[in-house]
């Protein structure tokens, strides 16, 4: 009998998301999808509001990365009151990168530890109920007491930055309301052990060697879980240095072929185009020269790593050096060493705030510049999940007319997509039983891009995995609730 | 205090709202914190502390609010970014070994929407919610 299996909604991403999987009469699958059920209409929320108060407002997005959309709101505006993206002030500058990479490690630290490692350490057939943090606490208390730490020490350095968890109001446009003081410097370089940026760094490296470990032990399925070949895309530095904050947009091939290089991303219109299906809410982009069946791409961790040239840190880079090897200098397209890519950033990303944090810059005074005002703006930035636009028009009233997001999941949509397909074909097409540990695999593989969906809303137990098999004419055969 | 809700969902904003105002007041002993939503770091906060109040919107009460007692989760629910009172009471006893006195003061929104504000009659579940809650933490620890 044909079956149709969904889950709904993902567990462990952020928001509504839900996975079918239709199973023809054979048992063989006909279709998969991962849709998103929820839309959110935010670009029309902020539209009539004054242009200054995006930074904040679009912090309401989600309460994941609430930083990656303040700051690419910021970097957007800061075009708008014509001061562009790469002039301002070094202390406003800096102090943005610090907000950045702080959020970059407490997020990466937060998805390997307490999200994607389970899975990994625990067995993606464990039983689920231990399948979490508790069981991570049984197998290996000191790694889920530093996760904890490094998330919070993360959380720290935003706080320092940004003025406040919720609402922050560091970045405004033109620069930045606040610099570091010395006593916020030194909290994070020699405060109380162990939340030191020295100690976050020593916790990075460990983390990478806890993840080769595991690839050394269990290669088929590191590298082979949902591999496939995709284009990938992110911000590179101008000299091809990995960037999260700022720089030009670069897209390759899988085979390492320059698609797009030192694009202005101001006109990232003319080489990006959205394609709506109808049977999601979120929109799937493309290359606009290679088209929309050819030109889908992946962003995040593992892209940024395809794409740039080296990582400006010597530990990361010696990292990384490492990583391309494995691949022999080619891009790297197996979905699983997305979270080894994930790594590589944190460590870099601890790097680059014990470089932020004695630079003297950071207690400079000069925090805002103005310039000529321009109606239009775009900003973007490296988000932990991948490449995040932000894009605004105002009028003569200096009120937002125009707005357009294009979210690092967004932009991840059709690999999902790929990614589930892959586990549908190669681990349920044809079996005679659907296990609890088949379905985790497909969200293992919906998991590695990390992915965001939410706008934050939440009330309690609202976000059961809920998994329905049906019959061909939706007839309920078996429901599991977990 | 650890109010949670994300402000640019009307009524969802009631925890952090909670929260502001009780900051405002400088109740000795008391620490205040409100995010989008609870993360794993809200275990260290909760292992720190005696008595920790969660609040949060909630939907469909029969009241303005309740306050319930809140106990570790005994097994804990799928994860997601963000964790439930239950599940950070569990990661703190887990990790820190630590149980304190949690409840939870739940406040009924209304409106869900996108935007900012909180609706007239959640201000006045609000209002509730805070004159109890200020008798709870006048009366002597246990």
């Amino acid at each position: 009998m044909a079956r149709k299996i969904t889950i709904e909604p993902v567990t462990r991403v952020e928001g509504h998301g839900k996975v079918t999987i239709h199973l023809d009469d054979a048992g063989k699958v006909k279709q998969s999808r991962f849709h998103v059920v929820e839309f959110r209409g935010f670009e029309r929320f902020v539209q009539g509001r004054p242009y200054w108060e995006a930074p904040v407002l679009v912090q309401r997005l989600c309460g994941i990365c609430p930083v990656s959309h303040h700051l690419a709101a910021a970097k957007a505006m800061d075009v708008i009151v014509g001061v562009g993206p790469d002039k301002l002030t070094p202390t406003a500058e800096k102090m943005r990168r610090l907000m950045h990479y702080g959020q970059m490690f407490q997020s990466h630290a937060l998805h390997f530890f307490h999200l994607a490692s389970p899975d990994f350490l625990l067995g993606m057939d464990s039983d689920p109920a231990l399948r979490n943090v508790i069981g991570l606490v049984a197998l290996n208390k000191d790694l889920a007491v530093q996760a904890v730490l490094m998330r919070k020490f993360g959380q720290e350095v935003i706080l320092a930055t940004a003025g406040k968890k919720i609402h922050g109001t560091g970045a405004v446009p033109g620069g930045i309301n606040k610099n570091l003081s010395p006593e916020e410097r030194d909290q994070f370089l020699k405060g109380a052990p162990p939340l030191t940026i020295d100690q976050m760094i020593e916790w990075s490296l460990a983390a990478i060697e806890l993840f080769k470990d595991y690839h050394s032990k269990n290669k088929d399925v590191v590298d082979g879980f949902a591999a496939f070949p995709s284009n990938h895309l992110s911000l590179v530095r101008k000299d091809g240095a990995l960037d999260f904050y700022h720089g030009v947009l670069r897209a390759v091939d899988a085979e390492g072929r320059k698609i797009l290089d030192d694009v202005d991303y101001k006109n990232y219109l003319d080489y990006i185009g959205e394609e709506v299906r109808s049977w999601s809410y979120m929109k799937f982009p493309y290359i606009k020269s290679l088209g929309k069946s050819a030109g889908w791409y992946r962003v995040g961790p593992l892209a940024r790593l395809n794409t740039c040239d080296y990582i400006p840190s010597p530990l990361a880079q010696k990292a990384f050096e490492f990583y391309k090897a494995y691949t022999d200098g080619k891009p790297n397209n197996m979905s699983l060493h997305t979270h080894w890519a994930r790594l590589i950033e944190l460590l870099h990303s601890a790097e680059v705030i014990k470089e932020l944090l004695l630079d003297k810059d950071l207690q400079g005074t000069k925090l805002v510049k103005k310039g000529k005002k321009v109606l239009e703006g775009v900003g973007l930035v490296e988000a932990p999940r991948g490449t995040l636009f932000h894009h605004y028009r105002i009028n003569d009233d200096d009120q937002i007319a125009m707005a357009n997001l294009i979210v690092s999941t967004t932009n991840n949509n059709e690999p999902m997509n790929r990614a589930v397909h892959w586990v549908a074909e190669k681990i349920l097409s044809g079996k005679p039983e659907i296990t609890e540990g088949m379905l985790n695999r497909v969200e293992v593989a919906i998991r590695a891009y990390d992915p965001c969906l939410s706008c934050a809303t939440h009330a309690l137990g609202r976000m059961p995995l809920e998994v329905v098999l049906r019959d061909s004419r939706g007839n309920i055969l078996a429901r599991k609730v977990r | 205090m650890i109010g949670f809700g994300n402000p640019g969902r009307r009524d969802d904003g009631l925890g952090p709202a909670a929260v502001e105002r009780l900051s405002a007041r400088s109740i000795p002993g008391v620490v205040c914190e409100s995010d989008y939503q609870l993360g794993i770091e809200d275990a260290l906060a909760c292992a720190r502390h005696d008595i920790v109040v969660f609040i949060d919107a909630a939907r469909d009460l029969p009241t303005p609010f309740t306050f319930t007692e809140v106990r570790a989760a005994g097994a804990i629910p799928p994860m997601t970014h963000a964790l439930t009172p239950e599940a950070v009471l569990a990661i703190a006893a887990e990790l820190y070994d630590r149980r304190p006195d949690a409840r939870l003061l739940a406040i009924r929104g209304h409106i869900w929407d996108i935007g900012e504000g909180l609706t007239a009659k959640a201000e006045k579940n609000l209002a509730l919610a805070l004159e109890f809650l200020e008798g709870f933490l006048k009366e002597p620890a246990p």
